[in-house]
């Protein structure tokens, strides 16, 4: 059994089509309840066991989405699409995924523990015949899995004896599946084995970045115990990781798409000690070994982990792979001090999707939008007449119309963010499995987005152009009103006019100061933007009572919304992309990476709960050894100041310039896009262009 | 208003000392070294490279002052305090300027920065004196143990440098010898032997190989000069690793 042999099996698409609902509304079809959580239940029931299990020859970890292809007739398809319209999911932007699930409980207790705090709980709720019938809907979706752990059981000893298969590992995968079934897990393997499952069943409900979360922290325990009693050694237990990892990217392999599933290591725990063990060197290395995009990896980093973990992370990162993202543990768990939670949860958060902070297993799935402060900009330029626009004879001035216009901007997204996460049906809406998976909807027998969550939901607003504002601003006040060198109303036009007859004009508004630079005239913009929009979204809460975070993280919005701006003031051109989540616009920095991160650190990002994507490219050679050392430091000393996060490429230029030459010669170079990686041949023109433009910090 | 003749100031130089540094890359150069791969920093006058990738100029030459140099090197303090990094003077010629240089270290100096020079050698000891106790280490040239090459190929004086390592090294200076590994000029394995019983006698420690490499073509073609090393390939680790192992004979040896 090799991790490659998985990967080649992996590429044998199977026949028909990805259809996982054609299994679920078997179970609508046929379900006798009036209940609507009961009949999803029962659709659950069906999705989770009607199909086939899967088992690959290079399994160590068994749980495949191989099982929900179908080849279903015109009407069956038609019946698909009837039974899903009638009970409608909840979508991303409805709280329905980029979730972390609460393995931890999951893990020590196991499904029959699960079920048994079920049944207490219904004893408890024995006067609320609606928390009653809630439960008994959650307790048949578990029930669901049970039988499929048997179900996986029972093929894997079928198999015995197949060609090509290891019937030694599939007597072990058979004994892992029966035992979950009656037990909680005992051993690592097995704790894994449950997981993997749990997360293959969110996966085959539709749902998409559902994160790991801090395995090296839920796992430790049976780890510990395991390497202690010698079961497993560090090998095995990075191969099982790296068996299991590998399977999150069958989407990419039958569906053509990358799943981002988080997945987090490092940080403290609970009491606030560093929690770098031996199995987050296990994950690290695991992510590695399967060099795929798929598994996001995220690393959180105290000031007091160990150099060596900090070294490992780099030298992963070094292989061209960009995991993974590091995250500054200081600033990331002040920012959710501020939003109130208990100190606990805020030390075990983890991220959801790309880079988003996420309280896990304690509140509703996640959900975003892009805010872009850019158009409210161009909006005093382009809703002013000559007139009105000169009489702006201050920058004080022009800074508090700038405010208005983001204030009212702030109102209008936050009213249209909550109209499209409404949902007016939501009993019609549950998630009776989900909903097994996070505090403290068991206990008080309700859906996780009907106030069984222990916290409310949150969501987060992504702010772009942090450097194009940044750099407008400051030309805008050098220009105009330092220099006098041209009119606001002069400005209008040359934009206006894409800068066509204005070059002039232009070459001046690019010679005034630009973010990245360590340059305070421009940068105090960027304190400035943090500040303003964060305090105007502080003053609005989710439709329960959640917290708008800010995020300085966009993924590629940043490109397209660029591609359909006008020119701006800091002398871009139309069409060109905003500057990248928190980072410089690409090319401006031209003072080398110190300045960059000493412009980036300015702000504060205690303010920005969701995160922040700082994008920076190394050449392969600031990797070697001797040289990572400084990279670390640069890194230690970017955080001591502030900063939230950094991630990194290590492709060298030349590569990703053959890359977009021969695509042929590249079928597996992974690159950091923003929040997450991707295979680099398969990405827009216009995406691979805007990672070549990146500022390359040369280390010769 | 004292002042130094800069080329131009680059943050985060991994390649130029311990740590992270920021190089000060002076102007002026004495010696024509064909392979040079700084040419912008060879003349004492302003240079314009225009870059054929991006299409953008960059002049090279500006005569900055203490006050400017100081602002833009001290921004990085934390991170050298961090690493064990500092401010390296590199060029052209450093040493050309050693008075100013002198004046300007003191100021480094007392903000508690370590300093480097990264020099070619080719100045009278009178030049090192100025500097002296000022640089916590110096980076100095060996080019070739053939006297005459040095003469007509680098227009240095091969004497006069190895005369100025053993006085650094006698001075207790942290001083380590940079030997540019040179196609068809320094790499054959017996003048890379006599380099080494050179440099023996000078009583230097350490020795940093630094394989030739072409990054510097682009700024030649910027120039509109012919880069006389253009088309010579750099050397493969094969050859870089044989070389390395004559050296470690003798001396701590680290490739760049």
């Amino acid at each position: 059994m090799t991790l490659k042999g998985l990967k080649e099996e992996m590429k044998k698409v199977p026949a028909g089509s990805y259809l996982p609902d054609f299994y679920r509304v078997r179970g609508y079809e046929t379900s006798g309840s009036s209940d609507p959580s009961g009949i999803r239940a029962d659709g659950i029931r069906a999705l989770f066991t009607a199909p086939e299990p899967f088992i690959y020859k290079n399994d160590l970890i068994v749980g495949s989405i191989a099982s929900y292809f179908v080849s279903p007739s015109d009407e069956e398809t038609k019946t698909v699409e009837k039974y899903m319209e009638k009970h409608p999911e909840r979508d991303f932007v409805k709280n329905g995924d980029h979730f972390a699930p609460d393995y931890r409980t999951a893990v020590e207790l196991g499904v029959p523990g699960l079920i048994k705090k079920i049944k207490r709980s219904k004893e408890d709720h024995k006067n609320d015949p609606g928390a009653v019938a809630y439960l008994d809907s959650m307790e048949k979706t578990l029930h669901a899995l049970a039988e499929r752990f048997l179900q996986y059981a029972e093929k894997a000893k079928e198999l015995i004896g197949s060609e090509e298969y290891d019937g030694e590992r599939l007597f072990t995968i058979a004994e892992n599946c029966s035992a979950l079934a009656r037990r909680a897990p005992q051993s690592f393997e097995e704790g894994l084995q449950l997981v993997w499952m749990i997360h293959n069943c969110f996966v085959s409900e539709g749902r998409y970045a559902m994160a790991l979360g801090r395995i090296d922290r839920y796992l430790f325990p049976l780890y510990e115990k395991d390497i202690e009693s010698g079961v497993i050694d560090d090998e095995y237990a990075t191969d099982l990781r790296a068996f299991t990892f590998m399977k999150i990217c069958e989407r990419r392999f039958f569906c053509d798409y990358d799943d981002v599933v988080n997945i987090c290591i490092g940080g403290v725990d609970r009491d606030g000690k560093c929690a770098v063990n031996g199995l987050s060197y296990c994950v690290l290395h695991a992510v590695r070994d399967v060099n795929l995009p798929g598994p996001n990896l995220s690393a959180r980093i105290t000031p007091d982990c160990p150099d060596a973990f900090l070294d490992e992370c780099l030298k992963v990162i070094g292989t061209g792979l960009g995991y993974p993202a590091l995250m500054n543990d200081e600033v990331n768990m002040a920012a959710l001090s501020r939003i109130g939670y208990d100190i606990g949860d805020v030390r075990d958060y983890c991220m959801v999707g790309c880079i988003e902070n996420f309280i896990q297993g304690k509140q509703p799935p996640w959900v975003d939008g892009r805010f872009d402060p850019i158009c409210y900009l161009l909006d005093i330029f382009q809703n002013c007449d000559g007139e009105s626009l000169d009489g702006i004879t201050s920058m004080d001035r022009f800074m508090s119309v700038f405010e208005e216009k983001l204030a009212s901007g702030v109102e209008e997204y936050v009213s249209g963010t909550r109209s499209e996460s409404f949902v007016p049906d939501p009993e019609n809406h549950t998630a009776p499995f989900l909903s097994c998976f996070c505090d403290d909807c068991i206990g008080r027998g309700r859906d996780i987005n009907m106030g069984g969550a222990v916290y409310p939901s949150v969501h987060g607003a992504a702010l772009m152009g942090i450097g194009t504002v940044s750099d407008c601003l400051a030309a805008v006040e050098k220009v105009v009103f330092i220099d006098g060198e041209a009119a606001l109303s002069e400005i209008r036009d040359a934009i206006a006019n894409n800068f066509d007859g204005y070059e002039k004009l232009r070459q001046t508004l690019l010679a005034a100061p630009k973010y990245g630079n360590n340059d305070d005239f421009v940068d105090k913009y960027a304190v400035w933007y943090t500040k303003t929009l964060s305090d105007m979204f502080d003053r609005y809460k989710t439709a329960d009572g959640g917290a708008y975070y800010t995020a300085m993280a966009a993924n590629t919005s940043n490109i397209w919304a660029g591609d359909s701006l006008g020119a701006t003031p800091d002398g871009r051109l139309a069409g060109m992309p905003l500057s990248d989540a928190a980072s410089p616009t690409y090319g401006r920095d031209e003072k080398g990476v110190t300045s960059t991160l000493l412009s980036v650190s300015k702000p504060d990002y205690t303010r920005c709960a969701c995160g922040t994507v700082v994008n920076q490219k190394f050449s392969p050679s600031a990797f070697k050894d001797g040289k990572r050392e400084k990279l670390l430091k640069l890194i230690r000393v970017y955080f001591s100041r502030g900063g939230q996060e950094i991630q990194i490429n290590s492709t060298s230029r030349e590569v990703l310039e053959d890359a977009m030459n021969n695509p042929e010669k590249y079928p597996s170079l992974v690159v950091r896009v923003s929040g997450f990686s991707a295979i680099y041949v398969t990405l827009d023109r216009q995406v691979q262009r805007d990672i070549l433009s990146r500022t390359q910090h040369e280390t010769v | 208003m004292k002042t130094l003749n800069v080329s131009c100031i680059q943050h985060f130089s991994t390649g130029d000392g311990p740590g992270i540094r920021t190089t000060v890359f002076l102007k002026g150069c004495r010696q024509r070294c064909p392979w040079c791969h700084n040419p912008e920093n060879v003349p004492d006058d302003p240079v314009t490279v225009r870059y054929g990738t991006t299409g953008k100029s960059v002049i090279y030459g500006n005569v900055m002052t203490f006050d400017e140099i100081l602002s833009e090197v001290i921004a990085d303090k934390e991170f050298y305090l961090a690493s064990g990094g500092g401010v390296t003077f590199s060029g052209g010629e450093p040493m050309l300027q050693s008075k100013a240089l002198s004046e300007f270290e003191e100021i480094i100096k007392e903000n508690g920065i370590h300093t480097l020079i990264d020099t070619a050698g080719c100045v009278p000891w009178e030049a090192f004196e100025d500097v002296i106790d000022l640089t916590d280490t110096f980076f100095c040239d060996y080019k070739t143990a053939d006297a005459s090459l040095y003469k007509t190929v680098v227009k240095g004086d091969r004497d006069l440098v190895l005369c100025n390592i053993r006085r650094l090294v006698e001075a207790g200076k942290d001083v380590r010898a940079r030997v540019p590994l040179i196609p068809g000029f320094n790499i054959d394995p017996a003048g890379c032997e006599k380099m080494c019983e050179d440099l023996l006698r000078s009583g230097v420690k350490n020795v940093d190989l630094l394989p030739f490499h072409r990054l510097g073509s682009s700024k030649y073609a910027g120039m509109g000069l012919e880069y006389a090393y253009g088309s010579v390939a750099p050397p493969g680790e094969g050859e870089i690793s044989g070389i390395r192992s004559v050296f470690e004979k003798y001396f701590r040896t680290t490739v760049e």
